[in-house]
């Protein structure tokens, strides 16, 4: 056997330049150049968009939507109702609805004239056509229980009916939903992608070989998605709102890295970069010529550290509310600090009724180790004597946050007795572990809002009804039936005043009983091209293509300095 | 080493006595640099960790090396990350070593011979190396990391030497079956001497600096793996530092905080390295012919 000898070579140039790229890649460069301020919206041109993962769940609205289906979802396929820039609901293919029956009838009145993207016009048929294809038994759909309040439901779920009775074609523009009690959240129910009418090519089945199709100012193209790689959504050029969109096209890259988005963004190839690190966004924020380009979303996603209460030592509510007072959310802002805000309450900002500043879970380190003692197992942090006797497994997944906020988390039980050991696993298995009864005693839980209503949150994350052995969104597996009583009321209670005082009630339960002890609050943080114009601020749909128009300057404009 | 030759043809060789102090330097940095750090490895230093950018402080008199993402002191981290990736990378060669020196002498010793007229010690002992080694090894052992328990040192050990030693097997086999040929051992073996005082007295003296070589390198290997786990998330579960771990906690933020991954990474860098020297100067000490 030869030596194979090594010699310590000087490293090539090109591997110092290398180096001092990345060492010294502190400045920004600038933005790309952009028309006027004033200058008036123009048709054309196409919005290109990344992120680093991928769709996964499809784009047949009748399939639950994902982080990344959601956007092009609702271009392809417009809705009866939609969000007004303040989130309030308003009519969308619909011109109006009324409300009957004392809230147990919903009528909508279609706008006449709209053209769907296989070019037939809109009709009451094809919105209970759309629905009973989106509820019908054989919809591979997580979704469809969310609609059980339809009279006639049951019995169609089960196959034991060919049509659903609630939804009724009244007329040609005219289509009425029956529920068997009133639903206070229906409208809300409506903005889903669930329901929103279908092309008659979806037929009255799921099919996953259909092409989607709808009434959205955007459609898609055969081959235009490729799975993994891109999905590009052209104009439709019949979309019933007159002059929109203005856009020819909007692209999404998938599976890119965060490190490519922003290079490629600089280069002025990606308009919206939405992934970028802590780290680059704090430096482009830093910089004065991109300061005003970054658009801080607002808060629709709420964390919080899920406690499986049957499962010891948290089945004992003061170790929980022990959890409650010993977390310094302060401290795990520093993680994320551009796209998290402190949360000790269950409600985010965005939901309508929230109560700032109700009393919720405080920081509060004497009062958890009061609750230690209370709990039968007092800690004296001087000595580090006493507390709960046995680790607790605590499970998070990696990549991602929680492999870090577990570690602020863990120190921060420390103080007060409760020892944590981390658990990392894929985010795969963690959903698959943390949703099954007696799989995790602790994990970190987050919710995004389907829709801005404090029932998303309550009857979803702490409602018994949301407990399912198998795959619970209820992590903590928590059951108070004075909770579920209030909650009840609230989902059939029409006097929107009172309605929400429920909620303060049930929100007071939640942050008191502390199955979840509230974290934080998660939203996405944008940086924007300043050709991109026209985008309506809205927190359910923040990067809604149908009003954006790209204003480049002027052939022969000069570019600003130091642009690329 | 034994031989005084060989110890001065070492000493002799610039590259491997650079190599064994960087070596020597790293082991005496694990074991003496927590006592000299000013914080806690596992502690949070919200007070003086956090920049008025909000990002972990760069280094300076407190943070000598900077603070992590969690507000922790880069350098305590380093150094107890350094006790536990060398302590994993030495225990796992030592697992490998045995291993693959038990299974390449007796394939070696055995080879051409078949117990009972069928069985093919040899062949079988080569074909079960020459099948894992069909499997990338770093595959090989993400596929076990994933399917065991892997937060603790003691596992990651245990499958990084458990998956480590093919390499050893096919370099010792080919060396005993050298030795085995040698007159003094067929002489011996005519005389009749037992097959395990032929292997202890004749083979293992023989084959030890082939394996003391491999081992050393192998070290180094195991110090790769064992950062590309704890990279890729396979390794020891957190806040237990180790540098592969402390490599991916800071690569959100290189551009804006480099010692996060400058740190390990030169520790990792450095220690390859340095193993990688010290094996190569002890072939070249104690097998002069092949150098």
């Amino acid at each position: 056997m030869r030596s194979i000898r090594t010699r310590a070579e000087p490293l090539p140039a090109w591997a110092w330049a290398l180096l001092a790229t990345v060492a010294c890649s502190q400045s920004v460069p600038a933005p790309m150049p952009a028309a006027a301020a004033d200058a008036p919206p123009r048709r054309g041109g196409e919005l290109h968009l990344a992120s680093f993962a991928d769709i996964r769940n499809g784009l047949d609205p009748v399939v639950s939507p994902d982080g990344l289906s959601a956007g092009p979802m609702h271009l392809i396929f417009a809705g009866l109702v939609d969000y007004d820039a303040e989130e309030r609901i308003v009519p969308d293919l619909a011109e109006r609805w009324e409300v009957a029956d004392a809230g147990r009838t919903y009528r909508f009145f279609l706008r006449r004239g709209v053209t769907m993207q296989d070019g037939a016009e809109l009709t009451a048929d094809d919105v209970k056509r759309s629905a009973e294809r989106a509820l019908h038994p054989t919809t591979p759909d997580a979704n469809a229980s969310t609609f059980d309040d339809l009279v006639g439901f049951a019995a169609y779920a089960a196959g034991k009916a060919d049509h659903l009775e609630g939804v009724v074609a009244e007329d040609r523009y005219v289509v009425a939903f029956h529920l068997a009690k009133p639903d206070a959240t229906f409208p809300y129910l409506m903005t889903l992608p669930t329901l929103r009418p279908t092309c008659r090519t979806a037929g009255d089945r799921y099919s996953d070989t259909w092409l989607p199709c709808g009434a959205g100012p955007f459609l898609l193209r055969p081959g235009d998605w490729k799975r993994g790689v891109t999905l590009r959504l052209v104009r439709h050029d019949a979309y019933f709102r007159a002059g929109l969109p203005y856009l020819d096209a909007v692209e999404w890259s998938y599976n890119m890295t965060q490190l490519a988005q922003r290079v490629r963004f600089e280069r002025g190839e990606l308009d919206i970069v939405r992934d970028l690190t802590f780290a680059d966004a704090s430096r482009f924020v830093a910089d004065p010529r991109w300061s005003s380009l970054g658009v801080v979303e607002a808060d629709v996603r709420v964390y919080g550290e899920a406690m499986n209460t049957r499962v010891r030592p948290f089945d004992d509510v003061e170790i929980r509310r022990a959890v409650a007072a010993a977390i310094d959310r302060t401290q795990y802002v520093l993680m994320q600090p551009m796209t998290t805000t402190a949360m000790d309450q269950a409600l985010p900002g965005v939901v309508a009724g929230v109560d700032a500043s109700f009393p919720h879970q405080r920081y509060d380190l004497a009062a958890a180790l009061e609750h230690m003692r209370k709990a039968g197992y007092p800690y004296d942090p001087a000595t580090g004597e006493g507390g709960w006797p046995e680790p607790i497994e605590y499970l998070a997944y990696d990549p991602g946050l929680p492999a870090l906020t577990s570690q602020i988390l863990q120190q921060d039980l420390a103080r007060i007795g409760l020892r944590l050991h981390i658990k990392l696993v894929s985010f795969a298995a963690f959903l698959a572990i943390q949703q099954r009864e007696g799989g995790a005693t602790m994990s970190q839980g987050n919710w995004t809002l389907d829709y801005p209503d404090p029932s998303n949150v309550f009857d979803t994350l702490f409602a018994s009804s949301a407990i399912d052995p198998s795959g619970s969104l209820n992590t903590a597996f928590y059951s108070n039936p004075a909770l579920d009583a209030l909650l009840a009321r609230a989902r059939v209670e029409i006097d929107p005043a009172a309605r929400m005082e429920m909620y303060r009630q049930a929100d007071a339960i939640v942050c008191d009983d502390a199955p979840w002890a509230f974290t934080f609050g998660y939203h996405a943080f944008d940086l924007r091209q300043p050709y991109v114009r026209g985008f309506v601020p809205n927190a359910m749909r923040p990067l809604d293509a149908t009003r954006v128009w790209i204003a480049r300057p002027a052939p022969g404009a000069r570019a600003p300095e130091g642009a690329p | 080493m034994f031989d005084p030759r060989a110890r001065a043809r070492f000493r002799r060789n610039g590259t491997a006595v650079a190599g064994t102090a960087v070596v020597a330097a790293l082991v005496v940095f694990a074991v003496l640099g927590p006592l000299f750090a000013s914080h806690d490895a596992l502690q949070s230093d919200f007070a003086h960790g956090v920049g008025p950018d909000r990002l972990p402080v760069g280094p300076c008199a407190a943070f000598p090396l900077g603070a992590d993402r969690v507000f922790r002191d880069v350098f305590a981290r380093l150094a107890v990350g350094g006790r536990i990736s060398l302590l994993i990378a030495i225990s796992a060669t030592l697992i490998a070593s045995t291993i693959g020196a038990a299974v390449g002498i007796a394939a070696g010793y055995l080879e051409g011979r078949r117990f009972a007229r069928v069985l093919d010690v040899d062949g079988v002992l080569m074909r079960f190396v020459d099948v894992l080694l069909a499997f990338p090894f770093l595959l090989l052992v993400m596929a076990i990391g994933t399917a065991l328990d892997r937060t603790s040192a003691v596992t990651i050990f245990l499958v990084l030497g458990l998956t480590g030693w093919l390499g050893i097997a096919r370099i010792l086999r080919a060396k005993t079956m050298q030795i085995r040929s040698l007159d003094y051992v067929v002489a011996s073996r005519a005389l009749g001497q037992p097959t395990a005082w032929v292997v202890v007295k004749h083979v293992l003296p023989n084959v030890a600096g082939s394996l003391i070589v491999c081992a050393t390198v192998l070290v180094a290997q195991m110090i790769v793996a064992d950062s590309v786990l704890s990279y890729l998330g396979l390794g020891i579960s957190p806040p237990t530092p180790t540098w592969g771990r402390m490599l991916f906690e800071g690569q959100e933020v290189l551009g804006a905080a480099p010692w996060m991954v400058a740190a390990p990474g030169a520790a990792i860098v450095l220690a390859v390295w340095g193993f990688n020297m010290l094996g190569e100067g002890l072939r070249d000490a104690l097998d002069p012919h092949e150098g």
